[in-house]
């Protein structure tokens, strides 16, 4: 078996305990099925390209997009650990490489992004599926989504445990980050009738394009502002990525 | 601690110690020869490869018990072991063997369903160590595997370390427990302030640097004047507080003693109890450090 499915293997296991997955599921659940319908008094549809669209399919699929951002934290998690318990410098004397390490790690949240995204798919699918229309574009844009959104976010998390010496430190920033990137975004309500500064500061959060993408997919409302967003999404996924790596392989023993 | 100018070859299928103070550069060699850290020049060789063109060919062959703790909280015992076979590509039926294997070996089978995350510092070093065997290898660095453990567990697992070594297995330890070292070394080296300041079987180094020993002479009490009859004697402590006991501390404590048998017999004074203490290593090893911060110095 190659080293980095290994090493995969080990952070999955790891990771993927009760508590993580009670979280991935019911922390949703809660947004789409509470928050969705209660605000349904205050917020009856959103427009959405040429649709119109309830306000629980719309926090549903918003849903994805959070949750693929959140699965990410595992990455900053798993790091961490490692550091604070002597597993970091107890696989790089093994059978493994920096590169093996860092690798593993990309392709662990890959994993729990599409895991979460096809979670929350199924769980939201009740509720917008009079608005899906799956078209060529469907499911490799999500699917797109949650590997780009994974990758982005994941280099975030990493790069966040690879600074930080303190666990507090390390739980103040990364929930400070995350609660922006989670509600300073387009995954909860749309950006449009928003005050100008606030718009703006959504079209700066990443989330918004990955949310946007995910939506596309779902509605079928490919535009070419998405093929935009689509760009960013990359170029700031791989940015992101190169520093993260760069820290990485040059994190201390 | 910076390492400077290290030469050491270590024997195939036996057991090298490695010895030094706190802070006198064992634990960075050790990151040196495990890859960990690239030396600024010379060269490393293990198991006839290049450690520093080809670290991951090295890793591949050696195991590693580095002195700082190491687990994964989350999980149990037993899945540690199996997970650490698993990383090192150990197949599901030997790992399985090994698991039960080392659980028994390292009295590990009470806490078998226990999160580390839950164990004491003694068991979690246990577990830490066993996970080590998980894998085949041909060459153990043990970096004070033993701290934290209990008498029994530790000497458990120095016996296991021989087993192992008598299956074929080389090992390079570190230990601040002389007697560890001792019981268990078929040669030591002694660094200090980063240079390797001796190097030899224990039995070499007492011959070299232990000349000193210590006799015991235990004698009932007399009314004689023994400090006085041996007063033109040199290099030994009486002491009256039970009987009379003299202590010989003597590079010549063969000489030493023989003057003092001729004058307590002349003088018909019996000698109730005589007791030679072997040079330890531990004596030898302050020996050494000393001279050797006296020479720095």
């Amino acid at each position: 078996m190659h080293p980095i499915i290994r090493l995969v293997n080990r952070n999955l296991t790891i990771s993927l305990n009760k508590g993580f997955l009670i979280w991935q599921i019911v922390f949703p659940l809660i947004y789409i099925f509470v928050a969705g319908f209660a605000y349904t008094a205050l917020i009856h549809s959103v427009p959405f390209g040429n649709k119109s669209l309830d306000y629980p399919a719309f926090i549903a699929s918003g849903m994805i997009g959070f949750n693929i951002m959140n699965s990410t934290l595992i990455s900053g998690i798993i790091i961490w650990n490692d550091r604070r318990h002597g597993m970091f410098e107890q696989i790089l004397v093994g059978p493994f490489t920096r590169a093996h390490y860092i690798l593993s790690n990309i392709y662990t949240i890959g994993i729990v992004g599409l895991i979460s995204a096809a979670l929350i798919t199924a769980v939201g699918y009740p509720l917008f599926f009079k608005s899906v229309e799956f078209n060529f574009y469907t499911i490799p844009l999500v699917v797109f989504a949650s590997v780009t959104g994974s990758i982005l976010f994941g280099s975030i998390a990493s790069i966040i445990s690879t600074r930080l010496q303190s666990s507090e430190g390390f739980n103040v920033v990364i929930n400070t980050a995350f609660l922006f990137f989670a509600f300073v975004s387009t995954a909860f309500y749309p950006a449009q009738g928003t005050p100008e500064p606030l718009s703006t500061a959504f079209y700066l959060n990443p989330l918004t394009y990955l949310v946007d993408v995910v939506r596309a997919g779902i509605f079928g409302n490919f535009s070419t502002f998405v093929g935009i967003e689509m760009i960013v999404l990359v170029v700031v996924a791989l940015i992101l990525f190169t520093i993260s790596t760069k820290l990485l392989s040059k994190l201390e023993i | 601690m910076a390492v400077d100018g290290i030469d050491l070859s270590v024997n195939s299928g036996k057991i090298f110690g490695f010895l030094g103070p706190n802070g006198a550069g064992k634990t960075t060699t050790i990151k040196l020869l495990t890859t960990l850290i690239a030396p600024t020049s010379g060269t490393i060789n293990i198991l006839g490869m290049d450690a520093i063109r080809h670290p991951l060919d090295v890793r591949k062959k050696i195991g590693v018990v580095l002195q700082q703790p190491s687990y994964e909280p989350t999980l149990s015992v037993e899945k540690s072991l199996e997970k650490y076979g698993m990383m090192w590509n150990v197949e599901r039926k030997t790992r399985n063997d090994r698991v039960e294997e080392l659980l028994s070996a390292f009295d590990l089978q009470e806490i078998r369903k226990i999160k580390n995350d839950d164990l004491s510092i003694g068991q979690r070093r246990r577990v830490q160590v066993a996970r080590e065997f998980m894998h085949d290898m041909e060459l153990l660095f043990l970096d004070e595997p033993t701290v934290g453990l209990d008498p029994s567990a530790r000497r458990g697992l120095l016996d296991f370390i021989k087993k192992k070594v008598k299956e074929g297995l080389t090992i390079f330890f570190t230990t601040h427990i002389l007697n560890e070292a001792e019981y268990l070394c078929d040669e030591v080296a002694i660094i200090n302030k980063g240079k390797i300041i001796a190097v030899d079987t224990p039995n070499e180094l007492k011959n070299k640097f232990g000349r000193e020993k210590t006799i015991k002479i235990r004698m009932p009490e007399t009314k004689k004047d023994v400090q006085g009859l041996l007063i033109d004697v040199k290099d030994y402590e009486i002491d009256f507080n039970s009987g009379t006991n003299i202590t010989i501390r003597s590079n010549d404590s063969e000489e030493v003693l023989l003057k003092i048998l001729q004058i307590l017999t002349a003088n018909n004074i019996s000698i109730e109890d005589l007791s030679v203490m072997p040079t330890t290593l531990e004596e030898i090893f302050l020996t050494v450090v000393k001279n050797s911060n006296a020479s720095n110095n």
